[in-house]
């Protein structure tokens, strides 16, 4: 049955498992990613969120399964290996360098350099500079100082340069880890904005939040874990937010 | 969305520069001051004395300005010091080309550096417990070799790389600032360095964007094992002499230069530029302190003073305590 790929479907994750010692973190889970669309990923701490997409992301290995990403099948050893492909990860409260300023915290890891005197490799910062500015612009994210050390900035402030650090390549998929826990409302609201203007641009999004009236504002389809199991996957418009307390929170409707 | 506003964005990466300087302000009211008390230390020859005598530092202290940014310390810099010294005099004495000797210097400095970086990075001990105990292992290995003993008379050729002098200005002094210069654009212009900041900034998030964190760990004390092979080299050179006992406590006035020079103990944040104004301070402390007459133990005492104080104003530009409300 998987043998014809659906060409609507970016990502299909067979099988996945991780286990840390006894602990299963992830159970066998198997789920698909359209192409452009929102899939919301809900569930209570420890329901395995957290390592299921870290191994979309490179940023831990499975134990089993596989990956197909645009209709191959990937091996993601490291976080680059998934930047490779596509798919950019936002991992919570670990987005950015606090010493770092904008530009080397959007290049961060994926530098342009440059030739001095014709030989020797070095960080070419105004080309970087210049394509932060275009990159930000795009997304109509506004900045007072791009020189400064993040950590003058706020917390939406932060939070939106490290979604656009996603978007810098050419990106298919994009994870985000709670986007907007410990953002006020009108912060909040500004990475909302930036989540829809990437949905605009064909962007898949797979995004874990805590906060079930983002999930239903935002999300096509509604993911829940529990206990490491993947319990079901609905259409947000034929559910309700208390079927998805109660599938969180039982396991069952 | 507004736009965002040109003119604020800034094109130039001069603020190492501009970090350094008020501490530079510091120096010449100091230098000011030192020169009314004593006119003997207001001279020329004076001025290039305490060059010289802050060369070898500088060039420690660039390495540790990597290590220190890269959230980790090398306490064992003095003793690998003396190590490489007095293994590589020894071999140029007993007949070794002077070029080979040198060479097998920068293999051990940096063979002793990447072992540091190892323990740290893949055995993930604390730096501070790895280059503490690399401290005393190192120092012993360098008494087991040249106990009692003292090392002396190299061939001209290196000599000249401590004692001559290229119109009029030391070579250690050409070399140091030339090693500077390779430094500011290694912390500012290369991926390295790049690297080595937002690993101390923050290690989880570099090793996500992909960084290969434990590689550049490796590297940055590998790098630091280099500067003291250069270090010692210039030394022992100006001096013509090495033993095992070269280098005690030099690591305190290495990274006393650091943090003088405004290179955040936590890591993240450093400043080449500022490293050299702080080694030449030290310098300049030491070496009114000797025109004084003051004795060498109470400069080991005002120096360590100098440090805990230089560590308080770091801690107060970090924000980690305040002495008056920050707004």
């Amino acid at each position: 049955m998987d043998s014809d790929f659906d060409p609507k479907i970016l990502m299909k994750v067979k099988n996945l498992s991780k286990n840390y010692g006894g602990l299963k973190a992830v159970n066998d889970v198997s789920m698909d990613v359209y192409a452009g669309e929102i899939l919301a990923l809900v569930g209570d701490n420890g329901a395995g969120k957290s390592t299921l997409i870290k191994s979309l992301a490179g940023a831990i290995k499975p134990d089993n399964g596989e990956i197909d990403f645009n209709g191959k099948t990937i091996e993601l050893l490291n976080p680059r290996d998934a930047d490779n492909v596509g798919i950019g990860c936002l991992h919570q409260g670990l987005g950015l360098v606090d010493s770092l300023n904008v530009p080397e915290n959007v290049f961060l890891g994926r530098e342009i350099q440059k030739r001095f005197l014709g030989i020797i490799p070095q960080l070419d910062n105004e080309k970087m500079r210049e394509k932060t500015i275009n990159l930000l612009h795009q997304f109509g994210v506004s900045l007072p100082k791009l020189n400064d050390a993040v950590i003058n900035l706020s917390g939406g402030q932060r939070q939106t340069i490290a979604i656009s650090r996603l978007l810098l390549q050419n990106i298919k998929l994009v994870i985000l880890d709670e986007p907007m826990a410990a953002l006020g409302v009108e912060e909040g609201g500004h990475v909302l904005n930036l989540i829809k203007k990437m949905r605009s641009e064909n962007i898949s999004i797979l995004l874990i939040s805590h906060n079930l009236e983002h999930v239903f504002q935002l999300a096509n389809r509604i993911a829940v874990m529990k206990n490491g199991k993947m319990i079901k996957i609905i259409k947000t418009s034929s559910t309700t937010k208390e079927e998805v307390v109660k599938l969180i929170t039982f396991g069952k409707d | 969305m507004s736009k965002i506003p040109d003119k604020q964005i800034g094109n130039k990466d001069s603020t190492w520069f501009f970090q350094g300087i008020g501490l530079a302000i510091v120096m010449i009211v100091l230098w000011i001051i030192f020169s009314i008390i004593n006119p003997r230390f207001g001279t020329i020859t004076n001025f290039l004395t305490i060059l010289t005598q802050a060369s070898y530092y500088i060039i420690l202290a660039v390495g540790m300005t990597f290590v220190i940014t890269s959230a980790g310390i090398d306490l064992s810099v003095g003793s690998l010091l003396a190590l490489v010294t007095v293994i590589g005099f020894e071999l140029i004495k007993e007949g070794m080309d002077p070029l080979l000797g040198t060479l097998v210097m920068f293999i051990l400095g940096g063979l002793f550096g990447s072992i540091n970086g190892f323990l740290v990075s893949k055995l993930k001990i604390p730096p501070f417990i790895t280059t503490l105990g690399m401290m005393v292992s190192l120092r012993g290995l360098a008494l087991i070799h040249s106990a009692g003993k003292m090392h002396y008379g190299l061939p001209e050729s290196l000599i000249w790389f401590g004692q001559g002098d290229i119109f009029y200005i030391p070579v250690p002094v050409i070399i140091s600032i030339l090693f500077v210069i390779f430094g500011i654009w290694l912390f500012n212009k290369t991926k390295f360095g790049l690297y080595v900041k937002a690993i101390g900034g923050n290690r989880e998030a570099a090793r996500l964007a992909g960084i290969p964190v434990n590689k550049i760990e490796i590297l940055v004390y590998t790098f630091m094992g280099f500067t003291v092979a250069l270090g010692g080299l210039i030394m022992i050179a100006r001096i013509d002499s090495t033993q095992a006992t070269i280098g005690t406590s030099m690591e305190i006035h290495v990274i006393a230069a650091v943090i003088i020079g405004g290179t955040s103990l936590f890591g993240g944040r450093g400043n080449i530029f500022g490293t050299l104004l702080g080694a030449i301070l030290l310098s300049m402390m030491t070496n009114a302190l000797v025109i004084a007459g003051v004795d060498y133990f109470w400069q080991l005492f005002i120096m360590g003073i100098i440090v805990i104080s230089a560590v308080i104003i770091n801690n107060y530009k970090e924000k980690k305590i305040s002495f008056i409300k920050v707004k």
